[in-house]
């Protein structure tokens, strides 16, 4: 009875550990998807101050705010726009960092399951001896 | 009312553009007057279409008004973010032709990327179908050979390769593998030599010091025979870089001979080596006194910068040499006694160099490389052929 009741708790562990790996992935593919958000908003960011750099100026620049175009200064969108590029690129650091932290607990989560298995393969045979 | 009449003349103007050319003329550009309207009707058309473009603004979803283009060079072009500009159509098109370059540009890369993904996936591929097909790969440790070995193995290889004449592609490899193998050889002897060189001119220095102190009388004259020798050895020096392959390849058919051969073999090449070096020593010796015409064919030798030319002729040199050898002992006899005795002095410090030579080949064997090429190469030639 003893080694039924173990064997139990290891499943229990072992589908724990599986929810907390599902989990992880997901966390790790949301990460992905921003992740890629931000790529593209930076390199949108980038065209766009390329376009800005390459106006005269008092040509008029418009910023869309919800449905209303607000006329901006020239000078004033180009700061706000060196700004975002800014914070995206921060951003995707942060990102970078956090990714990497994910797959190294996503790995380490799939070893401890790994073992866990073994644990259980182990136990079963012992039990099919016995 | 002559005189008026005398100044001038009348012509009517009729009789100079005709009325019918006149009218034509009009008629003319009349003609091209129309034509030009009717081209400004079809540009204004073109601009009336351009201007009402929308004949139909969309009004919410379900409904449109009629309406027009006013303003048609005047485009609110989105950057990018959120950003609008008032632009030009000029200026539009410049900025959409920029953001297509970008975009160009990009799929480049992406088309990039995909060729490498391609690449390695079909490298994958190729990998598993070989390992599928239960493909080996051979590798072997290349162990440096013991130099003596090496040689008497590659020896018989070399030995096969010119007389069978159905040494297939295997050995060809073999032979290029040898011939780097031997190069390579032939650098690190090549160094050796010249470091045991320095040391052997420094060492017939001495000698023919000590000639000179025997014989003060005659400084000068020995020193030029020293002279003489020195641009000899140099001659061998230059000697050597072509003939070094051969020179080794006789130095392995010499390994072959059994030993009583190469005692034999070592005795002639000394007799050679003595021979050539006597007779280039006598000549040069002789140079002042009778053979002026010798020793302008060696000075011609020691200018000429074709070395390959050279190996022929030094053979030559060394027949020659040997013949007029038995004339030598006669005729040294004759100069002055320091010549004499330097020249002596170069003959001794051949054999000594030779003899321990075939104890130890890989050992630092200087002069024998230098005395050998002379004869080895002749019989080198003569296998060959």
């Amino acid at each position: 009875m003893g080694s039924s009741a173990a064997l139990r708790e290891l499943q229990r562990e072992l589908e724990n550990k599986a929810n907390d790996l599902s989990k992880l992935q997901k966390d790790i593919a949301k990460n992905h998807q921003v992740r890629k958000k931000y790529t593209i908003q930076l390199g949108e960011n980038e065209l766009v101050l390329k376009e800005l750099g390459l106006l005269n100026e008092g040509a008029n620049v418009y910023k869309l705010i919800g449905p209303v175009l607000v006329n901006q200064d020239l000078a004033e969108a180009n700061a706000n726009v060196r700004k975002r590029i800014d914070y995206i690129s921060a951003e995707l650091k942060r990102l970078d960092a956090t990714l990497q932290d994910l797959e190294e607990k996503q790995n380490s989560k799939k070893e401890a399951i790994l073992k866990v298995q073994q644990r259980i393969q182990s136990l079963q045979a012992a039990k099919a001896k016995a | 009312m002559e005189e008026p009449t005398a100044k001038g003349t009348l012509t009517s103007l009729s009789s100079m553009f005709p009325v019918e050319d006149a009218q034509k003329a009009v008629k003319r550009v009349q003609d091209t007057l129309a034509e030009k309207q009717q081209e400004l009707e079809r540009v204004k058309e073109f601009i009336a279409d351009n201007a009402t473009l929308i004949n139909h603004v969309p009004f919410g979803k379900a409904a449109f008004f009629p309406g027009r283009l006013i303003h048609t060079n005047e485009f609110l072009v989105l950057l990018g973010e959120g950003y609008y500009a008032d632009r030009t159509s000029k200026q539009t098109v410049e900025i959409l032709k920029r953001r297509g370059k970008v975009l160009d540009s990009q799929v480049d890369s992406l088309k990039a990327m995909m060729k490498d993904l391609q690449a390695e996936t079909s490298f994958f591929y190729t990998t598993a179908s070989e390992a599928a097909e239960g493909l080996l790969e051979i590798r072997e440790e290349y162990v440096e050979e013991n130099s003596s070995a090496k040689k008497s193995e590659s020896d018989s290889v070399k030995e096969d390769s010119p007389s069978l004449s159905e040494a297939g592609n295997l050995k060809a490899e073999d032979e290029d593998e040898e011939y780097a193998r031997i190069m390579s050889r032939l650098d690190e002897l090549e160094k050796e030599e010249l470091a045991a060189e320095i040391e052997n001119r420094s060492g017939e220095n001495t000698q023919n010091n000590a000639s000179e102190s025997d014989n003060k009388d005659d400084d000068e004259q020995a020193k030029s025979v020293f002279d003489q020798f020195s641009d000899q050895i140099s001659l061998h020096h230059n000697l050597r870089h072509p003939e070094g392959f051969e020179s080794s390849n006789t130095q392995r058919t010499k390994k072959k001979v059994t030993f009583e051969e190469l005692a034999n073999n070592y005795n002639r090449q000394q007799d050679l080596g003595d021979q050539s070096c006597t007779g280039l020593a006598v000549q040069a010796v002789f140079q002042d006194e009778k053979s002026q015409g010798k020793s302008l064919a060696n000075n011609a030798k020691a200018d000429a910068a074709e070395k390959a030319l050279r190996l022929p002729e030094v053979k030559e040199d060394a027949e020659a040499a040997s013949s007029s050898r038995k004339e030598i002992p006669a005729q040294t006899s004759k100069p002055g006694f320091d010549s004499d005795k330097a020249f002596t002095g170069s003959i001794i410090e051949h054999p000594h160099n030779i003899q321990p030579n075939p104890q130890g080949q890989s050992g630092s064997s200087s002069k024998p490389f230098i005395s050998q090429p002379s004869k080895p190469v002749s019989r080198f030639k003569m296998q060959r052929k």
